[in-house]
Parts: structure tokens; C-alpha cells; sequence
């Protein structure tokens, strides 16, 4: 397919998804918007962690302090300023987590980013406890459902973009290397270090802006809800599941995701850690690559 | 005419272990030297000082005249010195010619695009790879393989070329083929750095040759003199052959 009938064709899919809300009940807005809500983070998660190989676990640390961010600035400053101070908290944080961790390789990273979200989610409460003496927060904002999906339907537009654009430039290639072989890819030129926190602080940037336009949905935010481990193990069964080596695999992976385990949660309310647990298994061992990539093998078998 | 490469008092300690103890020794320009001894010498140890791949304890490493002994590998690898690694290390999820492109990208001269992709082509017609960029590395032979390595590390545009041990492992018609590549680089006037164990290939490479043993440069001269010295033969046989 050309690059000028893809774009044409995600264009006019995005303006169906922009104009859906204004013609389907309300419910179905917020599937959609907790839809796209985890295509943004798959996607983003992916765009680090799928060419390096960089498991991250830290994935509701970002999300929960751009939620948090919201809640403690809305009435101090502009809507756009708070999303702007959230987006350089996030930045900001991913540096100082980049820097002392990408030293880190395989399971002793992914340890520490879970470790990560769970002190940053202490840390908050310990503050909120000892500090601020509250423990939870409002968020008022003249926001209905469908104007927060319209906001995470650009970001998720934005972050699709980027990841296009990274996969065609060298940065994508060099990307692709330091997954392969940190090295070698050193040893040709690339500066390793310098790429994957790059990359890294670009991911967790847009993961807290997530966080930060989903706020006003809650009204009410404490840190155990806004730092719920489920989101990041639901981003990265997602990216999985589609393949996270690919521009549309994080998406393919979040969208029958998201609503299964929206019935699920509805239906099963009980049994759904045990249930996504053994989906996260399954995912691992039938499709170590994703969906995408089995089609192609099919595909590819079928030919041969 | 300056040095290209020059190495004075290099030293390596691992622990108690010194494994590499005041090494010296310089190259000219367009010269193809082998660095011999026995397993545990420290000649790889001495190539992974050069390239950045671990930091020295101790002396300075020039390239062209600039100092390159504190430099990560990938500023190394922009001074131009490019290498191979003892075992080939083709990058899988990359196809051939992507390997091959990675170095154009973030060699000396930085090439993208159209450009980078035509001279990729060339580097790989260079080795013998020609028209087979768009396949897996995975389905690459070993002596392919070893071709794509030295595509890699040509692709970085190198002045000065570590080769360890890329001719190991092949037989004897695949040998013929590799010496020639190298011949042909020499021809182009590039300064080759040369660890081998094949004699054969030192004798048709090297104009000289320096040999190791016990981390320390035992001798050093024109490659016929040198590998025939009573010193050279007791550190690869012992003493009974001295």
C-alpha cells in the first residue's frame, strides 16, 4: 500500500472516530474513549519497549502522575498550562528514571519499573497523608465524556504519528540494533544511551499525558486508583498481543483487548485478575511476536 | 607521514589477572598487521581497548593523531576505526542490507535516504553480497555471514579496520576468498589491524607482525623473521619445539 493511501485512509478513519460520539449514546463514547485511551499507551509503551526489548512495568507510574498532576493544578491554572506541567513532570521524571536505569538489562529492569510505580504510588499517598493532610482529590472540569475521547483521539493520532515517523528514520533502525545487540550497534556508530533515553522520556511523556486528559473522567482521584498496577500490565499484554514491533500491532492488540476486558469486568468482576492472568500466559506462549507477525507467518506459509 | 594507529603503555589489570602489561606499538598508514600469540595473550583484550569496547587502566591510543583512549565505542567508531568481533554478530531482527545501512547512518559521514541505500549496495557487492539485501540474516551462510560483518564495519567509512578473527572458521576455498577481500582493502590503501591464528592468512596479509604472549609484546618485526624466532615458537609450542 502506498504511504499516500494509508494516510488518506487513517485520515478519513480518524474523522468516523471524531464524529462517532455525536450520533452514538453515551455509553458506547466512553468505551470508545477508554478504547483509545489504551491504544495511546500501547502504542506509546511499544515505541520504547518494543524494538529495545525493555520491559516496562512503569507504565501507571507516568499515567498516575499525570492524573495526579490534574487533579492537584486544576484550579490553580488553565486547563492547557496543567496539561503542559503534567507533560514536563513526566518528561522530567523519565529522565531521572531513564538515567539511573537503562543500565539495567532484562529482568532487573523490568523489577525495577514495577518497584518504580508502586514508590511513586506511596510516595503520593505518604504526601497527600503527611503533607497536604488529604487523601484523594476532586477534579471538576466542564468536561462531558466526549470531549476528553475528542483530546485522547488527537494524542492517539499524534503518537501514531510519531511512531511512523521513528520507524522510517535512522533513529527507528538504531532502535531496532540496540534491541538486537547493544554493542554492535555501539561499536557502528550509535550512541546507546543517548537513543534509549530518548526514546524512553518520549514514551513516558506521552503515557502521563494519557493520565492527564482521562482525569476530569474520574471527579474523584485517590492514588489507588489512578496508580493501579492493572494498567500496566493491561498496556503490555495489549502491545503483545498485536506485536510491539510494528506501527499498528499495539492497536490491533488494544482494541478486542479493551473490550473483553471491559465485559470481563462487568461480567466476572471477581474472577478478573485470575482471567487476565491466564490471558497474559496464553498471549505469551501461542504468540510470542503478536498477532500481526503470526498472519504474516500464515500468510507466508500459505505461499510456500 | 604521522602514524595511523598508535598505542603507547597500554595496560589492563582484571582483578589480579594483568592481562595486558605495557603494550606499545604503532601502525602507518595503508599497513596490514597481524597481532599473533596464543589464546590468553591479550590481543583481543588490546582490539577491545582500541575500539572503546573497554576502558584501559593505563596508557594512550592515538588515531590519526587524536586521542581516543577515554572514548566511548560509538565516538571511536565516528574517528574512524571500525571492527569485526571474533564471533560474527549479524543483527537478526535487521535485514541485510539494514545491517549494513545502520553503520552508513551513524558512521563517519552520516548518510540517509536514496544515497544510503545505493552505497549499501555497494558495500555489499564489495563482499559479495550483491542483491541479496532484502533477505534475513538468518538464512546467511557462516562465510556470508562473515561477509556481512565486514560490509558493517566498511559501512562505517573506516580509516583504520580491526579484523579479529574473521577469517577462523572457514575452509580452505572460503580462506582464498577472505584473503583476497582483505587484499583488495589493502589495495585501497586502508590500515588494517589483523588477529589471526591461521598462518597461511599472516603470511599473505601481513607485511608485519606483532606477537603477544602473557599480556606483554614478545616480538615484533617483518612477518617471515618473526614467526621463525626461538621466542615466538616457545610461546605457541613450548619450550621442547624452541
Amino acid at each position: 500500500m502506498k504511504v499516500q493511501t494509508a494516510f488518506v485512509l487513517a485520515a478519513a478513519a480518524l474523522v468516523v472516530l471524531a464524529l462517532a460520539p455525536l450520533f452514538i449514546p453515551d455509553y458506547w463514547t466512553g468505551v470508545l474513549l477508554g478504547m483509545t485511551g489504551y491504544v495511546t499507551l500501547a502504542t506509546a509503551w511499544a515505541m520504547f519497549s518494543g524494538p529495545t526489548r525493555y520491559v516496562s512495568l512503569a507504565t501507571v507510574a507516568f499515567f498516575g502522575v499525570g492524573a495526579y498532576t490534574v487533579a492537584v493544578l486544576n484550579e490553580a491554572m488553565p486547563y492547557p498550562l496543567v496539561l503542559l506541567c503534567a507533560a514536563g513532570i513526566g518528561m522530567a521524571l523519565a529522565l531521572v528514571v531513564g538515567l539511573s536505569t537503562l543500565r539495567l538489562a532484562g529482568v532487573y529492569f523490568v523489577i525495577f519499573t514495577f518497584g518504580l510505580a508502586e514508590l511513586v504510588r506511596q510516595l503520593v499517598s505518604w504526601w497527600e497523608v503527611n503533607v497536604t493532610y488529604t487523601m484523594g482529590r476532586y477534579v471538576f472540569l466542564p468536561f462531558e465524556g466526549r470531549h476528553i475521547y475528542w483530546q485522547l483521539l488527537a494524542l492517539a493520532a499524534v503518537t501514531l504519528l510519531i511512531s511512523w515517523a521513528i520507524g522510517r528514520s535512522r533513529l527507528g533502525l538504531a532502535l531496532k540494533a540496540v534491541g538486537d545487540d547493544e554493542t554492535v550497534a555501539a561499536h557502528a556508530g550509535v550512541d546507546v544511551t543517548r537513543i534509549k533515553l530518548l526514546l524512553f522520556v518520549i514514551s513516558a511523556t506521552i503515557i502521563t499525558l494519557v493520565g492527564a486528559i482521562q482525569a476530569p473522567r474520574w471527579t474523584y482521584i485517590e492514588p489507588s486508583i489512578v496508580f493501579n498496577p492493572t494498567v500496566s500490565f493491561m498496556t503490555l499484554i495489549m502491545a503483545l498481543l498485536g506485536g510491539a514491533m510494528r506501527l499498528w500491532g499495539p492497536l490491533v492488540g488494544a482494541v478486542p483487548l479493551f473490550l473483553l476486558f471491559e465485559w470481563l469486568s462487568v461480567s466476572f468482576p471477581d474472577h478478573f485478575s485470575i482471567i487476565l492472568g491466564l490471558l497474559f500466559i496464553l498471549i505469551v506462549f501461542v504468540m510470542p511476536n503478536g498477532v500481526l507477525a503470526r498472519l504474516e507467518d500464515l500468510r507466508k506459509g500459505g505461499r510456500a | 607521514m604521522s602514524a595511523q594507529l598508535e598505542i603507547a603503555n597500554l595496560h589492563k589489570r582484571f582483578g589480579g589477572l594483568v592481562a595486558v602489561n605495557d603494550v606499545s606499538f604503532t601502525l602507518r598508514p595503508g599497513e596490514v598487521v597481524g597481532l599473533l600469540g596464543p589464546n590468553g595473550s591479550g590481543k583481543t583484550t588490546v582490539m577491545n581497548m582500541i575500539s572503546g569496547a573497554l576502558p584501559s587502566d593505563g596508557g594512550r591510543v592515538r588515531v590519526g593523531g587524536v586521542d581516543i583512549t577515554r572514548m566511548k565505542p560509538h565516538r571511536v567508531a565516528r574517528q574512524g576505526v571500525a571492527r569485526t568481533f571474533q564471533l560474527v554478530r549479524p543483527l537478526p531482527t535487521l535485514s541485510v542490507a539494514e545491517n549494513v545501512l545502520l553503520s552508513l547512518a551513524f558512521g563517519r559521514r552520516r548518510h540517509w535516504g536514496r544515497e544510503a541505500r545505493d552505497l549499501a549496495e555497494e558495500k555489499l557487492a564489495f563482499v559479495g553480497l550483491a542483491g541479496r539485501g532484502e533477505e534475513q540474516v538468518g538464512n546467511l551462510t557462516y562465510i556470508d555471514q562473515k561477509r556481512l560483518e565486514m560490509a558493517r564495519a566498511l559501512a562505517s567509512e573506516p580509516e583504520l579496520l580491526l579484523l579479529d578473527e574473521w577469517l577462523a572458521g572457514l575452509n580452505p576455498s572460503e580462506l582464498r576468498i577472505g584473503i583476497d577481500l582483505v587484499q583488495h582493502l589493502q589495495g585501497q590503501g586502508m590500515t588494517v589491524l589483523l588477529v589471526e591464528h591461521i598462518m597461511e592468512a599472516v603470511r599473505a596479509l601481513c607485511s608485519r607482525c606483532i606477537v603477544m604472549s602473557a599480556g606483554e609484546v614478545i616480538a615484533e618485526g617483518e612477518s617471515g623473521e618473526v614467526l621463525q624466532r626461538p621466542a615466538v615458537i616457545k610461546a605457541y609450542l613450548g619450550d621442547d619445539h624452541a
